[in-house]
């Protein structure tokens, strides 16, 4: 489903130069669960961000679905992350002038899905959130348990394939990340691919697939599971 | 999605109440203060008998010998004498005309009761309500009959109607202009007119006068102009009888043609007409000239339109400029401070296109609100103008026109405002914001 090689992505402010990819190579199966760890600054985000599109790498290919992403204009680039990716981001990024409602119909909007097709898709994903008595509240009138649950929920609205997640249990206590780990895990078990970014151990150990970014560079850690002594070594 | 733009603008504003409202009232205040001068630049220059604009032609004869000047750009008097006046008045061609001149009267009932006041009148022919449209109430104009046999006639306006008779049919009524006791023949509507194209000699902006007599009159009664007189020549002009005879201008002359070819042979006629006149000693000149304007072609001669009034207008939309820069730096910072949200977004699959379209509309509104606000801001300018300038009544008002460009000149200004902000809140990369929280 997705493929990197030689990915390179450097940040140039002023004077400095931040590598913060380099020769990146991945690949990724449809249906994949992958937990990706590593160090603060190591290049996460980066990664997720280019896996989404959302932004472009200085060199190296990316494929998506066959799709040479870098070959892509804007327009493209927006309607193929539209079609099939659904992002959970490091933050929730609810939008605060939004009722949650209106925050999970964003993506269905941008689709140009008709109202009442946005309407019960929407609230099909509340309640599969738990939040379908809330539908009208603002989302700084909910936990911050309650607004990644959001997230997840617009994420999932347009119902993607290619599901990319920026730590979304970070701000949770562990019985809401375990909630939310579940959730995920039932996405997966329905056929999307999930690509997830987490600090905790005890999550990453819990998805089939481990991989640890490190100043850049992939350390691929598929055995992880039947060997968790090796990744804490590394 | 453009409803969806206008609510989500909406709710923009909410949320940033006093940024919107000032940004609203900076587009009004620039949108009013321009609305102001345009509105009056746009009465002044705008055709003030649309149907018969092209039709009436003014008359001006180069009187002078040669040698002599005149103010005007071509050296070509503004004015007729009274002979020409006279002899065009009665020449034999088949056209619509009107000698004219006005001149001042006391007006009253010759009653202790009723305060006279005065009133300028307008001398000339019968074919001046014909001519440049004005309508009857009641009556009609005077009849070729009483203009030759200087019968003491009058039509007047309905408002002065209104103060010597209250409203009512007045025909055949009679009343005092100083020592004449003229009789009223016909009511006319009051006449409306932002430019005094037809006498633009004592100011193009005073208001038509409400009382016309025959034209005849004149000479009879001895009735000396209330406009401008211009001489050239050194004659004697001390009695009316002199003035009559002399070469002094205070006339003026209008005469409807048809078509090209009734011009045509009008400017014949007035050719073999100072040729004719020649031959009694006047026109002394090698080249003879004269001028058959239009009603525009006259504005645009006479120079209606002061250079100062389209500096007025230039400074003003300069003004305007100031508004739209500082809209602009306040769209800026606000854009900006959405910027995470516009990540957020574009994650979601908006494109760069969308998220402009989404900020462009929210400007457009931001432009429509200022716009209606500054149309009230306008009206309020331009009883300003009102009220300081009596003269600047009919002009200081704003049409159909100026009405509906307000909001459009207040749209297509905040869209310049907000083209930049726009542009530049949609390109930004969106992973930025969204590194962290
Ligand atoms: N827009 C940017 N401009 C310049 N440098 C950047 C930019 N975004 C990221 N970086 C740098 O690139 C490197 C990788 O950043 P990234 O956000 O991918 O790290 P991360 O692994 O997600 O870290 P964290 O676990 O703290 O979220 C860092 O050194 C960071 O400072
Ligand atoms: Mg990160």
């Amino acid at each position: 489903m997705l493929t990197m090689n030689n990915i390179n992505k450097v940040y140039q402010t002023d004077m400095v130069q931040t590598h913060a990819l380099r020769d990146f190579n991945l690949q990724v199966e449809e249906g994949e669960f992958i937990a990706v760890t590593g160090p603060s600054g190591s290049g996460k985000t980066t990664f997720l961000n280019i896996a989404g599109m959302l932004e472009t790498f200085t060199n190296g290919q990316y494929l998506l679905d066959g799709v040479d992403v870098g070959s892509l204009n804007d327009n493209q680039r927006a309607d193929l992350r539209n079609q099939k990716i659904g992002f959970i981001f490091q933050g929730f990024n609810l939008i605060p002038d939004l009722n949650l409602f209106e925050n999970i119909e964003v993506p269905l909007r941008y689709r140009g899905i008709k109202a009442t097709e946005r309407k019960r898709r929407v609230m099909e994903r509340l309640e599969q959130v738990g939040l379908a008595s809330r539908a009208k509240h603002l989302p700084q009138q909910l936990s911050g348990g309650q607004q990644q649950r959001v997230a997840i929920a617009r994420a999932l609205a347009g119902e993607p394939r290619f599901l990319l997640a920026d730590e979304p249990t970070g701000n949770l206590d562990s019985l809401m990340a375990r909630q939310v780990m579940e959730l995920l895990e039932q996405i997966n078990r329905d056929g999307a691919t999930i690509v997830m970014v987490t600090h905790d151990p005890e999550l990453a150990r819990r998805a089939p697939r481990n991989i640890q970014v490190v100043d850049g560079q992939l350390a691929d850690f598929t055995l992880y599971q039947g060997n968790p002594a090796v990744a804490v070594g590394a | 999605m453009f409803l969806h733009y206008v609510d989500l603008s909406w709710r923009s504003f909410k949320r940033t109440p006093m940024v919107s409202a000032l940004m609203v009232f900076a587009i009004a205040i620039g949108i009013g203060v321009t609305m102001t001068s345009l509105s009056i630049y746009h009465m002044m220059t705008k055709d003030p008998i649309p149907n018969k604009s092209e039709r009436l032609h003014h008359v001006q004869l180069q009187t002078m010998d040669d040698g002599e000047g005149y103010w005007s750009k071509d050296d070509v008097p503004f004015q007729v004498t009274y002979q020409d006046a006279i002899n065009l008045q009665n020449g034999n061609f088949p056209y619509l005309r009107s000698a004219m001149y006005k001149a001042g009267f006391s007006v009253h009932l010759n009653s202790a009761q009723f305060k006279p006041f005065v009133q300028e009148v307008r001398l000339s022919s019968k074919d001046i309500f014909q001519m440049f449209d004005l309508q009857f109430i009641y009556g009609g104009t005077w009849t070729q009959q009483q203009q030759d046999d200087i019968a003491p006639v009058v039509v007047i306006s309905k408002s002065i109607n209104e103060r010597l008779f209250k409203g009512v049919n007045s025909v055949g009524q009679s009343f005092y202009l100083d020592d004449i006791y003229v009789q009223v023949v016909g009511v006319i509507e009051d006449w409306h007119t932002p430019v005094k194209y037809y006498d633009p000699n004592n100011g193009s902006f005073n208001d038509p006068e409400n009382i016309f007599m025959p034209f005849t009159m004149g000479a009879a009664y001895e009735i000396t102009t209330a406009g401008n007189t211009n001489g050239w020549k050194h004659e004697p002009d001390n009695t009316f009888k002199e003035l009559l005879a002399s070469e002094n201008l205070w006339w003026q002359f209008w005469v409807q043609l048809e078509n090209a070819q009734e011009k045509e042979e009008f400017g014949q006629y007035l050719m073999s007409y100072m040729q004719q006149q020649q031959t009694l000693g006047r026109f002394n000149r090698e080249q003879l000239t004269y001028n058959l304007f239009n009603v525009m072609e006259l504005m645009d001669y006479r120079g209606v339109v002061k250079h100062d009034n389209q500096i007025m207008v230039a400074l003003s939309f300069m003004f305007l400029a100031v508004c739209i820069a500082n809209i602009l730096s306040i769209l800026l910072a606000k854009f900006l401070r959405r910027a995470p949200e516009v990540g957020v977004r574009r994650a979601l699959g908006a494109s760069k296109r969308q998220v402009f379209y989404q900020h462009l509309v929210e400007v457009t509104l931001l432009g429509l609100l200022g716009g209606v606000l500054g149309i009230i801001l306008a009206q309020l300018g331009l009883w300003g103008v009102r009220a300081s300038h009596g003269a600047y009544d009919a002009l200081a008002s704003m049409d159909v026109t100026m009405l509906f460009a307000a909001p459009a000149i207040a749209m297509v200004a905040c869209i310049i405002a907000g083209l930049y902000p726009a542009w530049i809140v949609c390109k930004t990369a969106p992973a930025i914001y969204l590194k962290s929280q």
